[in-house]
């Protein structure tokens, strides 16, 4: 479990984090999403006893980092950023050493390396040296090393980054099943990883949180509005301004001749509450209602969902624009 | 002290695996070695004494001992190992004795091959065994006063290269800051403050046959503070 609460935390004048608040239980996989310099790993920093809070408090398992880092490093497993290796050392003796970092002795110790070695796909790596090793592999030895006494909490700085897409793939996998028994707290800076990986999102920006909550919940409060494809089929023709007549329209953001009496069109409707589930909506049936009356074929109708993407740049343009 | 071991194993196996260690070690013996038979003339002075061999100790270790530790938290900066390590289990007083221990235990091993050397100055004439004891010792200690100097040095260094340059130049400041005192025929408080900062000051008297525990106590106090002064850098760096 991992509690902040107010965190503040400046570099010499710059403040990294300004006053972020989250909570993360048991069995969740939280990410932190935002751009370079939003503080995501200045969070994990102060969260793995690497750097103390300025201001506010951050808990693991209820204990302050700041009162009893020792207490607090034990329980976590951190793969930093930079995917620290010795290089001069093998898989195994860098792994030997995580395993006496942690105490772990006699047949305990052994299991571990084994269960990081197999969890990590190392098997065949252990006696090469870390040099030696791809990025791939030198990423997974990092993961190894973070899981070896099996953490509570699990901290996780872009744990894909520089891997290829079967990697990635594994690694995902990987942390999803890790998130069922424990706390992760991963960054990055790729959506579609927190749409594969978190339960719970926080955006990021400029030190703050610019959103949180699951990552489809986020989608839905900022969307505001609901956005249709349609391909249109008019015989009579079509043009912009009679679409005006859909009801509950509230934007055309698009509007086009695809061929022969086949117009593309994407709008924008007020929000249909509830009933914005998976498919389109009130929305969905009014266009119908519309097109019907007037003499209008629905040939396609799709309903846009929002991408984190899109979510993204917006939170962090409104940041940037106050 | 697992701890302590544990990083202490950790540096011992990272040296052992990469030729530095070994290149530092070589170095030091074949200076000495060197410097024994064709600058000391050892065989020339036709006498069984290894007085000189031992008076230029101080001033090789100017170099010996930035070497050894030049690496020991530079090169945990570079490779970015030193944010695992600062979040592992360990405490700072932790990280910075396992370090220690692991030079301490490099410069003996430096020190235990120059053996050979009075082994077989032995058998052209009788040797005093105390003596030697003491002048080993002396040169032990020292070194743990430079391994402590180094390593501080080190813990506030960007880079390796940094680290040793200025190692290197305060030990050789302090190894040399007694001899104005016999050039200038300086006397009273100057004359003993410069002697008792002074490395080599210290370690005359082992080199004698003389254990005094006045050098034992600067040796082991000037460990201990460099030794703190490393630790507490890197705890007040946390809250920066």
């Amino acid at each position: 479990m991992i509690e902040v609460r107010e965190l503040r935390k400046s570099y010499g004048g710059v403040e990294a984090v300004r006053g972020v608040s989250f909570g993360a239980e048991t069995g969740s996989v939280l990410g932190l999403l935002g751009p370079n310099g939003a503080g995501k790993t200045t969070i994990m920093k102060v969260l793995t006893g690497y750097h103390y809070p300025s201001g506010g408090t951050a808990l693991v398992d209820g204990i302050d980092v700041a009162e009893d880092p020792i207490a607090v490093k034990r329980r976590v497993g951190y793969l930093p950023e930079s995917v620290p290796l010795y290089q001069d050392l093998t898989t195994s003796e860098y792994l030997d050493f995580a395993a006496d970092a942690r105490g772990l002795e006699g047949a305990a110790r052994t299991a571990a390396i084994d269960r990081a070695v197999e969890r990590c796909g190392l098997g065949h790596v252990r006696r090469k040296r870390v040099e030696e090793l791809s990025k791939g592999y030198k990423q997974r030895l990092g993961l190894a090393q973070a899981i070896l006494h099996d953490p509570p909490i699990l901290i996780l700085d872009e744990p894909t980054t520089g891997l290829d897409p079967n990697q990635i793939i594994e690694i995902r996998a990987l942390i999803r099943s890790l998130g069922q028994s424990k706390t992760v707290l991963l960054s990055t800076h790729i959506l579609q990883e927190v749409e594969a990986i978190c339960s719970s999102v926080i955006i990021l920006n400029e030190g703050r949180v610019a959103a949180q909550g699951a990552p489809s919940e986020i989608g839905e409060a900022l969307k505001g509005e609901e956005r249709l494809r349609l391909r249109l089929k008019a015989p009579k023709g079509l043009d912009q301004a009679r679409l005006s007549g859909i009801p509950g329209l509230r934007s055309v953001s698009s509007f086009h001749a695809e061929g022969a009496g086949v117009w593309a069109a994407e709008v924008a409707m007020q929000p249909s509450g509830a009933a914005a589930e998976a498919g389109p909506g009130e929305a969905g049936e009014a266009v119908f209602d519309w097109a019907v009356a007037s003499g209008i074929k629905v040939l396609e109708l799709e309903r846009r969902r929002l991408s984190l993407e899109e979510i993204f740049v917006k939170l962090t343009q409104e940041g940037e624009g106050k | 002290m697992k701890n302590v071991l544990a990083i202490a194993k950790r540096e011992l196996r990272s040296s052992f695996n990469s030729p530095i260690a070994y290149a530092v070690i070589l170095g030091f013996l074949l200076f000495t070695s060197v410097w024994l038979y064709f600058v000391d003339g050892f065989y020339a002075a036709g006498q069984a004494d290894l007085r000189g061999y031992f008076s230029m100790m101080p001033l090789v270790l100017v170099f010996l001992a930035p070497a050894l530790t030049m690496r020991s938290w530079a090169e945990e900066r570079r490779l970015g190992t030193y944010e695992l390590l600062l979040t592992l289990p360990f405490t700072e007083g932790q990280l910075v004795a396992g370090k220690y221990l692991a030079s301490l235990a490099l410069a003996a091993i430096a020190f235990a091959l120059t053996i050979p050397v009075p082994l077989a100055a032995s058998l052209l004439g009788s040797f005093d065994a105390g003596v030697l004891a003491a002048q080993y010792l002396g040169i032990f200690l020292e070194a743990a006063a430079a391994l402590a100097i180094g390593q501080c040095i080190s813990s506030y260094s960007k880079n390796q290269v940094t680290a040793f340059l200025v190692s290197a130049l305060a030990l050789l400041v302090l190894v040399l800051v007694d001899k104005p005192v016999r050039f200038l025929s300086l006397g009273g408080a100057a004359a003993a403050f410069f002697n008792w900062l002074s490395l080599s000051f210290h370690y005359d008297s082992f080199s004698r046959g003389v254990v005094d525990t006045r050098d034992l106590a600067y040796f082991a106090s000037t460990s201990v503070l460099f030794l703190y002064l490393a630790a507490w850098g890197m705890t007040r760096r946390k809250w920066s």
